[in-house]
């Protein structure tokens, strides 16, 4: 990369108050040893361990989230191009935000919109109902290699403000789906 | 009945279940790359154990952390030994979460709301 290309690049991230930016390909030890890292970064920073905690824990679920939903479709004979997902940590005020992008297929949109539509209309309580809900689900209903359906309402539950959330169509088969989670 | 036991690793818990004492035990940290895979030994293990009438069981949990794939697992565990208590078996939770870990305490009381057997949250 270019010395330009990389101050810029550089300069963007700083902009942003990041603490940590991954784009690549997402492999459970690259997500242990960053989320290590941020916990390690956290501690240092003097604030309280529930916050730290909620940090580490959204960060874990975008991450797996993106990572299953990328192992799922290789599983399926349709690998997503390489290296499209990215997760970064930012610093914007008192809040820690965690979000990550990654490519979807078209078809996934509207249901991933749906849901998280529904999870935005929901008050602390109506968000603990659909996550008991969730959890009553048998786990044989859940399919292979993917989570238990939770990750969501739980990084709702744990955030400050609704699940921020964009989709852009990337191409006729793939869009680029981005979440941001306000702890 | 023969033991279960897995080491931990630094992202899922060690975990001891004695089938003769009927002492079971979970620690550490479970966000492991695939939790269902993860705890499949531990299903098993608990569908035969809970066949029998006895021993009486006590399983002390002393999670930090799960991520959410974790929790469910942890969830239908709980579920099998409530099945079992409801049907007579002398079945008791005790978790141990760490006095500075607020979210811990809070996760505890989560998982206790859905079972009825003797469920203790203790403080260390």
């Amino acid at each position: 990369m270019k010395g330009t290309d990389l101050f810029n690049l550089q300069e963007l991230l700083s902009r942003q108050k990041l603490l940590i930016c991954f784009s690549g390909p997402f492999s459970h030890s690259v997500i242990e040893e960053l989320g290590k890292a941020v916990r390690n970064h956290l501690e240092n920073e003097q604030i309280e361990k529930s916050s730290i905690m909620d940090v580490f824990s959204v960060y874990v679920e975008q991450a797996q989230n993106v990572r299953n939903y990328t192992a799922s479709r290789e599983a399926l004979g349709r690998p997503i191009p390489a290296n499209s997902g990215i997760v970064v940590i930012a610093k914007d005020g008192d809040h820690y935000v965690v979000s990550s992008g990654n490519l979807v297929e078209a078809e996934d949109v509207p249901g991933l919109s749906a849901s998280l539509e529904k999870l935005r209309g929901l008050d602390k309580a109506g968000l603990k109902a659909a996550y008991k809900e969730q959890t009553r689900k048998p786990r044989d209903s859940m399919g292979a290699g993917s989570g238990a359906g939770l990750g969501l309402i739980d990084m709702a539950r744990k955030a400050t403000r609704p699940l921020e959330y964009s989709v852009r169509a990337v191409d006729s088969r793939y869009y680029f789906f981005s979440l941001e989670v306000q702890i | 009945m023969d033991s279960l036991r897995i080491e931990a690793t630094s992202c899922s818990p060690f975990i001891e279940f004695d089938g003769t004492t009927g002492a079971l035990r979970i620690e550490g940290e479970s966000y492991p790359e695939n939790s269902f895979d993860f705890y499949a030994p531990v299903f098993t293990w608990l569908e035969d154990f809970l066949k029998d009438p006895a021993p009486a069981v006590v399983l002390d949990i002393g999670l930090s952390y799960l991520n959410t794939s974790s929790i469910k697992c942890l969830i239908d565990v709980l579920e099998m030994l409530d099945t079992a208590h409801g049907a007579g078996r002398d079945v008791a939770v005790r978790w141990h979460y760490d006095r500075d870990n607020d979210r811990a305490l809070d996760m505890a009381e989560e998982f206790k709301e859905d079972v009825t057997l003797p469920f203790d949250i203790l403080a260390r």
